[in-house]
């Protein structure tokens, strides 16, 4: 690799042809990430299908305990980041570091209004004792496994939660590495693949918005 | 077969008013008060059709190596497959099957 | 797509010279601790993870005799009950989770895969050494959760009661979930590798069946894994917060949690069977000088494995309260998964009709396969019948059947793969005559200990007990009779294969007369495998050329490569 003349050539490793051979590895390999990723998902949606399949009017007496609209705005705030991380790439592609610096910081901002506003749900209910499982106090939901609902709301959320947190990291990893020069239309692997993993992270919210916030 | 294609801009914005426009429909039919198991239906339709296009347009599937959407449409199924045979054992519990 | 046109008159070929042996390879190359620690070659993280997994089979297989000991006699001897829990739960999550499952894909299959297919490494190297030490770092919780206070719920840790006992099972769970993201991570590996980095000309027909079997597996791995991480999240969540979704004093279903285990837990069972069945496919046709009879059928019959694997999971759940329903069709969909594996059988038997067969040690191995995994299959079948079922649940019947599958299959093909690419990957050739002699007495041993279980089992001896009645004694006492005979076998293979390697005769690169690309390369392999693009355009199994006419193209030195390697073409052709 010492040798190799270009900036685009020195971004190959050694066991790899070319570097269409890498890029198309690593999205391979990502798509398989993202795999593992719906059926990890995918085992929280199986425990809240059979939940619900057992207990239709729980579901429906506690999602009223959910606030819509915050969850209406947070599915904005992800759509929203979901298309400026998309323009990140897009700048990259078309070699406009500059651009791929400011869209990746409109997604961390809109990523951070996401977790705001999941604070101020999740305080909202702290405080009038809906807690996971054992620790549930409130009284307003007449249902013996209300605390079960509540489970699996926090888990899937959290889980998602952690998620977008995660995204954040990864985001912020890159505009370090943006601001050292790292990416161009040549070699912008990283920005792409956070970018298909913050699109999961999108659609997995897609999911959980209605399935949770909108049950009547 | 390549991975890197330039999505136009228009198609990117397109994409982000048709999934906010689907997300007024999802909010708008819950208001509608769909009667018991056909709300579900169209909330997981409306998702799923957002999922779809976030998948096709901004993660590229469209333009891109079609063995990747074959590795999502297999991750789906096997997902399906674990909430079918396992709502097999939860939804009929309590049934017993005379002709045994 | 990446691999370039080929001109066969152009083609540099390299007969293939049978004696090379390299002074400069893979093992050299680099030295000291840091070398090793911080490699991304494939071929020493393989090594590894080899060194690991006898490891922990030498630890598993200390605590099985420890248990067989125990019940040498009716009443206690040893240890008290608690203890006799804790030791065969230990046996079980060890052998499970840290030897079995990355036995064959992790050890043989790094090694193996990037060399069969003429590549350089697999897809993401780094991402290879991470796993090894993702894999270290939840075997130093199992291990820590030992120290502390080993838990006694079986490997299973089924609820309610793993929500109660001991808190040694969040430590145990969570090395569990993290040795799990190193499957993963393997498994990614694999399949991008497998899809993107053949040699020129290595069409998916001409992929060794060793290939395929890997290829089913890391289908399996990434599909099933992500599912035990969220059970075991949420066990580890109910431990902590008390969710309570699993457990029935908050409202939750445990049988939901026993969904969610097998859910993984049985297509993990062919994590450990499938890679079995690509070593047993490469050893039988080598052995027998005969092309593979029915190539498709095996490679698709593993495949079809996979899939079918992943719909049986219920038939551990019988008498768990599941309903009637999802029980006779998981029943039925359980007889399933005979067919793709009796496929396999009769391929390989019909490999061998006719072929000069040659009784080697890993062939010895493999035919020793033959015998035990189809009678653990076959007793496997009878136990997916419900009403056999409900009267073996939960004896020592289960026990014999998933011993002769896991240990009769798995552990005897792991066997034959390590005797068959020991060569390979030292340099060194072991003891033939000695591997023949721990071949015959771990078939005696394994036979003597696990027969036995299978009569007891069907007379009513119940599994996971410290005591018996005494009727069941003679058996008892032939079992742990035949267990000290197994161990001796291992010693023996132990004491050899370490002789091997410092006194061990020198290997040629090809002392099986095999036809696939890790053959090719010289033993032990290059730093980087191959010095040159090797371009295949002969198939992994054919025996009918002889070998001394076996050729292999090379497209071009690589300029990647960055050592100054020149193309070493011995004759080429114009």
């Amino acid at each position: 690799m010492a040798q190799a003349s270009s900036i685009n050539k020195s971004r190959v490793q050694h066991h790899f042809m070319n570097a269409e051979q890498q890029f198309s590895s690593s999205k391979l390999g990502m798509w398989l990430f993202l795999f593992t990723e719906i059926m990890f998902f995918g085992g929280l949606f199986v425990a809240y299908i059979i939940y619900r399949s057992w207990n239709p009017e729980l579901f429906t007496m506690a999602a009223t305990q959910l606030d819509t609209m915050l969850g209406a705005v947070n599915t904005v705030v992800l759509i929203g980041s979901s298309l400026t991380i998309a323009l990140a790439i897009r700048s990259a592609q078309l070699n406009d570091t500059k651009k791929i610096f400011y869209y990746l910081l409109s997604t961390i901002a809109l990523a951070t209004v996401f977790l705001v506003i999941k604070y101020f749900e999740y305080t909202a209910k702290f405080d009038v004792g809906i807690l996971p499982g054992a620790m549930y106090t409130f009284e307003g939901i007449d249902h013996p496994k209300a605390n079960i609902f509540f489970s699996i709301y926090y888990m899937m959320t959290g889980l998602h939660g952690l998620h977008v947190l995660i995204g954040i990291g990864l985001m912020l990893w890159l505009l370090v590495r943006v601001k050292a020069g790292d990416y161009s239309s040549e070699y912008y692997t990283p920005v792409e693949m956070t970018g298909l993993y913050w699109h999961i992270v999108d659609i997995i919210w897609i999911f959980l918005f209605p399935l949770m916030y909108l049950i009547d | 077969m390549s991975g890197h294609h330039i999505i136009p801009l228009k198609v990117l914005l397109n994409t982000t008013i048709a999934l906010l426009a689907l997300t007024i429909v999802t909010v708008g039919v819950f208001y509608l008060d769909i009667p018991a198991p056909f709300d579900v239906v169209v909330a997981i339709i409306l998702a799923s059709s957002k999922a779809t296009i976030v998948a096709m347009f901004f993660m590229g599937l469209y333009y891109d190596d079609k063995f990747n959407t074959i590795v999502l449409i297999f991750s789906l199924i096997f997902l399906l497959v674990f909430v079918g045979i396992t709502l097999l054992d939860t939804l009929f519990r309590d049934s017993t099957m005379a002709i045994w | 797509m990446e691999q370039a046109s080929l001109n066969a008159k152009k083609l540099k070929v390299r007969y293939f010279d049978i004696d090379e042996n390299p002074s400069e390879h893979y093992l050299n190359a680099e030295k000291g601790l840091k070398s090793w620690l911080l490699t991304v070659d494939h071929k020493r993280i393989g090594l590894m993870y080899l060194a690991s997994v006898i490891l922990f089979f030498f630890v598993g297989g200390v605590l099985a005799v420890v248990l067989r000991t125990e019940l040498f006699t009716p009443t206690e001897n040893l240890m008290n009950a608690d203890t006799y829990n804790r030791i065969f739960t230990l046996h079980g999550a060890i052998m499970v989770f840290l030897f079995i499952i990355p036995s064959i894909p992790a050890a043989l299959g790094n090694f193996l895969l990037p060399m069969m297919l003429g590549a350089k490494d697999v897809a993401f190297p780094r991402l290879n050494l991470a796993s090894f030490y993702i894999y270290s770092v939840g075997a130093i919780f199992a291990l820590i959760s030992l120290a502390v206070n080993p838990i006694d719920t079986g490997w299973t840790f089924y609820t309610p009661y793993s929500i109660q006992t001991g808190s040694a099972v969040i430590l145990i769970t969570l090395g569990v979930f993290i040795m799990g993201f190193s499957s993963i991570l393997t498994g990614m590996n694999f399949i991008v590798t497998i899809h993107k980095l053949r040699a020129p000309g290595l069409t998916w027909g001409k992929l060794p069946l060793f290939i395929w079997a890997m290829y089913a597996t890391s289908i399996i791995q990434v599909l099933a894994t992500p599912v035990l991480a969220i059970t075991l999240g949420l066990l580890i969540m109910e431990r902590f917060l008390g969710i309570g979704i699993f457990d029935p004093a908050l409202g939750g279903d445990p049988v939901l949690y026993q969904h969610f285990f097998w859910f993984y837990s049985h297509p993990a069972v062919y994590i450990m069977i499938v890679p079995a069945f690509g070593v047993i496919s490469e050893v039988i046709s080598t052995f027998s000088r005969k092309t593979i009879f029915g190539y498709w059928a095996i490679a698709m019959s593993s495949l079809a494995i996979a899939f079918i694997g992943s719909l049986v999971w219920g038939h551990h759940m019988f008498v768990s309260g599941q309903s009637e329903l999802s029980t006779v069709v998981f029943s039925f969909l359980t007889f399933f998964v005979g067919i793709p594996t009796g496929i396999k059988i009769f391929n390989w038997l019909a490999t061998m009709y006719k072929g000069s067969i040659d009784m080697k040690t890993p062939m010895l191995y493999a035919m020793i396969f033959l015998f035990l995994f189809t009678i653990g299959g076959v007793t496997g079948i009878m136990l997916g019948a419900i009403s056999v079922n409900v009267h073996l649940h939960d004896t020592y019947y289960v026990v014999a059947h998933f011993h002769y599958v896991m240990m009769g299959g798995t552990v005897m093909a792991f066997l034959a793969g390590i005797h068959f690419w020991w060569p390979k990957m030292t340099g060194k050739m072991y003891s033939e005559f000695w591997g023949r002699i721990a071949a015959v007495i771990i078939f005696i041993g394994f036979n003597v200990t696990f027969l036995p279980q299978f009569i007891m089992g069907s007379q009513g001896m119940p599994r996971r007990y410290f005591n018996y009645i005494e009727q069941f004694q003679s058996m008892h006492q032939l079992s742990t009779i035949g267990s000290y005979l197994l161990g001796i076998g291992f010693l023996i293979i132990g004491a050899y294969l370490l002789h091997s390697l410092f006194r061990g005769e020198k290997a040629s690169s090809n002392p099986f007369g095999s036809r696939t690309l890790d053959w090719m390369t010289s033993s032990p392999p290059a730093h980087h495998n191959f010095n040159y693009t090797p371009v295949v355009y002969n198939g992994p199994y054919d025996f009918h050329k002889p070998i001394a006419d076996f050729t292999i193209g090379i497209a071009g030195s690589d300029e990647h490569h960055g050592h100054g390697e020149t193309v070493k073409a011995d004759k080429a052709e114009a």
